[in-house]
């Protein structure tokens, strides 16, 4: 032999019978890995040849595990964790809607991973030039011959004795097979260093978008939704007969966060009860109301002594004087809703639960200033 | 006939006996509703296990399979429990005033179920019942009377020109099962609707010929006859069982999360009903019986034509099928408690009939279609 590598050494059989019967023999004879190739599938042979069970189903197993596993975490970090929104009035985890994702991704981890295991790592494609696709007895192997080759994988084989070996079995003829020489720019090794150059170039190029687009915000890719025609507030327009833009409510329209107040009378709402608890949260957000809205003419005390006095005519109310704290909670509400005297309506700039608060802090700046022992007994408590 | 055979075939007869006694007793102490519910249910498990026989049989005439030729002669024997079912059917046209509340002229007051009495009325509905029965004692006669006849003379005229009939028997058989789908099941609640309905019921049924099938195969070849059939055709088998439990999730999946997503209170109320008081617990033992742990256990290759396995696996979706069926129908009721000696008296009569009727069908003819021209080929099929 020259200084070529042998890759395997074939024994060329007439039929798959005289093929069948020499494996055993091949097989106890050399001690290196065996293998057929024959013009059609052959009951039995790879039991006879102890070809090991694949691994491929393991593989797709755990990929498809991890597959599914993926999905999951994906959908509840998604919309559960990360930027939970409600479709459709369901809980932000549904797994209902998950499975689908769920049975997409474990399909297509198994599938890549049966795919691409196979062809990859199992076959290790991409192989550019199969030794046997050299051999001289391929043409009839493709036809109607059996061939039993028995492979060197690497190391160096006694050819002289596997060819005796073959021969004794039953072969009608026997063909060294070499191992081609490797190109350089053929090789399974260049082929994928391109394709890491690809993969890197696509990271590169998404990576720097993405930057680009974050730091020249003047670039927006897609402006369709930004660019449509439209009316700004107060616009005029001449689609409709009185010439403007904006539409009154449909008749009838009630505010979804305003609740309807029917009450004229002060003395009428007297049995209306004050619906929040007594909580520190409610009180601290009825003091910080009152402080925005109210002290500004009652005073931050509630005593009716602010800096307005000189230039506003009407002295605003004390509210700690004894005829308002007799008043009732409901009275109170009212005068909120509907105005007194000079005071204007706070209906539009308090919501229903701001109104009780403040009530809540106004009662409780009354009995401050006659406070008990308990209440800073109580006080200290909390 | 052995000593075995004569016992087991005495107790068959003592359990039809003490199952009569108990679906007597249940129809006097327990009501009418509960023994006509429990009626429907083994009525529609037996039907469907032989209906989806009848169509496993068919399906290789379709294909023009020839893997499945040397088993052919179990599910066309097996078959026969559609024949089984016709006086069972007959009788149960009886429960339509109890149990079906279209059949009641009060509930055609509410215009939604009055605009569907023109499908929905007893004499339309035994038409029906009586149509579907004709077909399948028709289709049964084709595919298997005459196939036992070919044993004797052999004529390969027969395999052509049942292989010529076998499409018009799907379309037959998909008509038919849907009816009884809609009809038997779906119109309990007749608010309800569910487009893949049909669809459902007939996974449900694949699947019960399958294990019914398998089982019977398993069993012969346990008792030495039926040697000739190899761990390849069991594996094809066992493939089968394994594609159609996934199939039957698919669908019982697919119709669940559409009415899930879509939350139209007609739609969802039938579920409603199946998800609460219990009954939650027996979806979940579905989904783990008829669905995951079947599915584990057929998963790994060796499996499949493992008789081992295949048994274990066929006995669990039979019984799931069953389940499934129970779920369906039996919540129609709205009562609380769902099991009792009322049902165990019905399982008892209904499955000693079930193997009484079957053991009878296994005597006839020979254990493989002999006259078959596509026998030998099937014998010598290899993965």
């Amino acid at each position: 032999m020259n200084n070529r590598e042998v890759f395997s050494v074939l024994g060329i059989f007439d039929s798959a019978q005289s093929l069948m019967r020499a494996i055993p023999e091949v097989k106890s004879g050399a001690a290196a890995k065996l293998e057929a190739y024959t013009p059609y599938p052959v009951h039995g042979l790879d039991e006879a040849l102890g070809l090991r069970k694949s691994p491929i189903a393991g593989m797709v197993l755990v990929m498809a595990v991890i597959g599914s596993i993926a999905a999951l975490g994906l959908e509840f970090w998604t919309s559960g964790v990360d930027y939970p929104q409600v479709t459709a009035g369901k809980p932000y985890f549904s797994w209902e809607a998950f499975v689908p994702i769920m049975f997409e991704l474990t399909v297509l981890f198994a599938a890549f991973t049966a795919g691409l295991g196979m062809l990859l790592l199992l076959n290790r494609l991409p192989f550019f030039r199969h030794p046997m696709l050299a051999a001289r007895s391929m043409p009839l192997i493709t036809r109607d011959k059996f061939a039993l080759a028995v492979e060197a994988g690497g190391k160096t084989i006694d050819v002289e004795e596997i060819s005796a070996l073959l021969r004794d079995s039953g072969a009608a003829s026997v063909e060294v097979v070499e191992s081609p020489p490797v190109h350089g720019l053929a090789s399974p090794r260049f082929f994928f260093r391109v394709l890491i150059a690809i993969a890197i170039a696509c990271c590169v190029a998404g990576y720097a978008t993405y930057w680009a687009m974050k730091l020249f915000p003047k670039a927006i890719p897609m402006v369709h939704m930004l660019d449509q025609p439209r009316l700004g507030p107060q616009q005029g327009n001449t689609f409709f007969t009185d010439g403007s833009g904006m539409r009154m409510p449909v008749e009838g329209t009630v505010s979804r966060i305003s609740i309807p107040y029917t009450v004229d009378e002060q003395e009428d709402p007297s049995a209306m009860g004050n619906p929040l608890p007594r909580t520190a949260p409610v009180l601290g957000r009825g003091r910080q109301l009152f402080n925005d809205y109210c002290s500004v003419c009652h005073g931050i005390l509630g005593n009716g002594e602010t800096t307005l006095t000189a230039a506003y005519e009407a002295k605003p109310t004390n509210l700690l004087s004894k005829n308002i704290a007799a008043l009732t909670d409901g009275s109170m509400y009212h005068v909120i809703m509907k105005g007194k005297n000079s005071m204007p309506s706070y209906s539009a700039d308090l919501s229903q639960d701001e109104r009780w608060a403040v009530l809540h802090y106004v009662r409780v700046l009354q009995r401050a200033l006659d406070a008990k022992d308990e209440d800073v007994s109580s006080a200290q408590k909390e | 006939m052995t000593g075995r055979e004569r016992r087991a075939g005495m107790i068959l007869v003592l359990g039809c006996i003490v199952g009569l006694a108990g679906i007597a007793l249940t129809f006097f102490v327990s009501g009418m509703q509960r023994f006509w519910i429990n009626w429907i249910i083994w009525f529609l498990f037996l039907l469907t296990a032989g209906l989806g026989c009848l169509f496993i049989v068919a399906l290789e005439h379709v294909v023009g399979a020839r893997w499945s030729t040397p088993l052919r002669r179990i599910p066309e024997r097996l078959s026969g429990l559609t024949i089984l079912m016709v006086p069972v059917a007959l009788v149960a046209l009886f429960s339509l005033p109890v149990l079906y509340p279209w059949a009641r002229p009060e509930v055609l007051r509410d215009p939604m179920v009055a605009g569907k009495a023109v499908w929905l009325n007893i004499p339309f509905f035994s038409l029906r019942v009586v149509a579907c029965l004709v077909l399948w004692a028709l289709s049964y006669w084709i595919f298997v009377s005459r196939s036992i006849r070919q044993d004797r003379h052999g004529d390969p005229g027969y395999t052509v020109r049942v292989r010529r009939f076998a499409p018009l028997f799907m379309a037959i058989f998909g008509i038919t099962l849907t009816v009884v789908a809609f009809d038997w099941i779906s119109s309990l609640d007749p608010l309800w609707y569910s487009d893949i309905f049909g669809v459902y019921l007939f996974a449900g049924t694949f699947l019960a010929g399958l294990a019914v099938t398998t089982l019977a195969v398993l069993y012969l070849r346990k008792r030495g006859r039926l040697q000739e059939i190899k761990p390849d055709h069991l594996y094809n088998l066992g493939g089968f069982l394994f594609a159609f439990i996934v199939f039957w999730s698919y669908i019982g999946f697919a119709q669940y999360l559409l009415m899930w997503y879509a939350n139209i209170p007609e739609e969802v109320l039938w579920y409603k009903e199946r998800l609460s008081g219990g009954w939650g617990v027996v979806l979940l033992a579905m989904a783990l019986l008829h669905f995951l742990v079947p599915f584990f256990i057929l998963m790994a290759r060796n499996a499949k034509s493992d008789p081992r396995f295949l048994s274990g696996a066929a006995a669990l979706v039979l019984f799931s099928h069953l389940l499934d069926l129970y779920w369906m129908i039996y919540p129609a009721l709205k009562e609380k408690s769902f099991f009792g000696w009322q049902e165990l008296s019905f399982a008892v009569l209904f499955v000693s009939a079930a193997l009484l009727w079957i053991r009878r069908s296994m005597k006839r003819g020979e254990d493989m279609p002999v006259g078959d021209p596509m026998l030998r080929e099937g014998l010598g099929f290899r993965l």
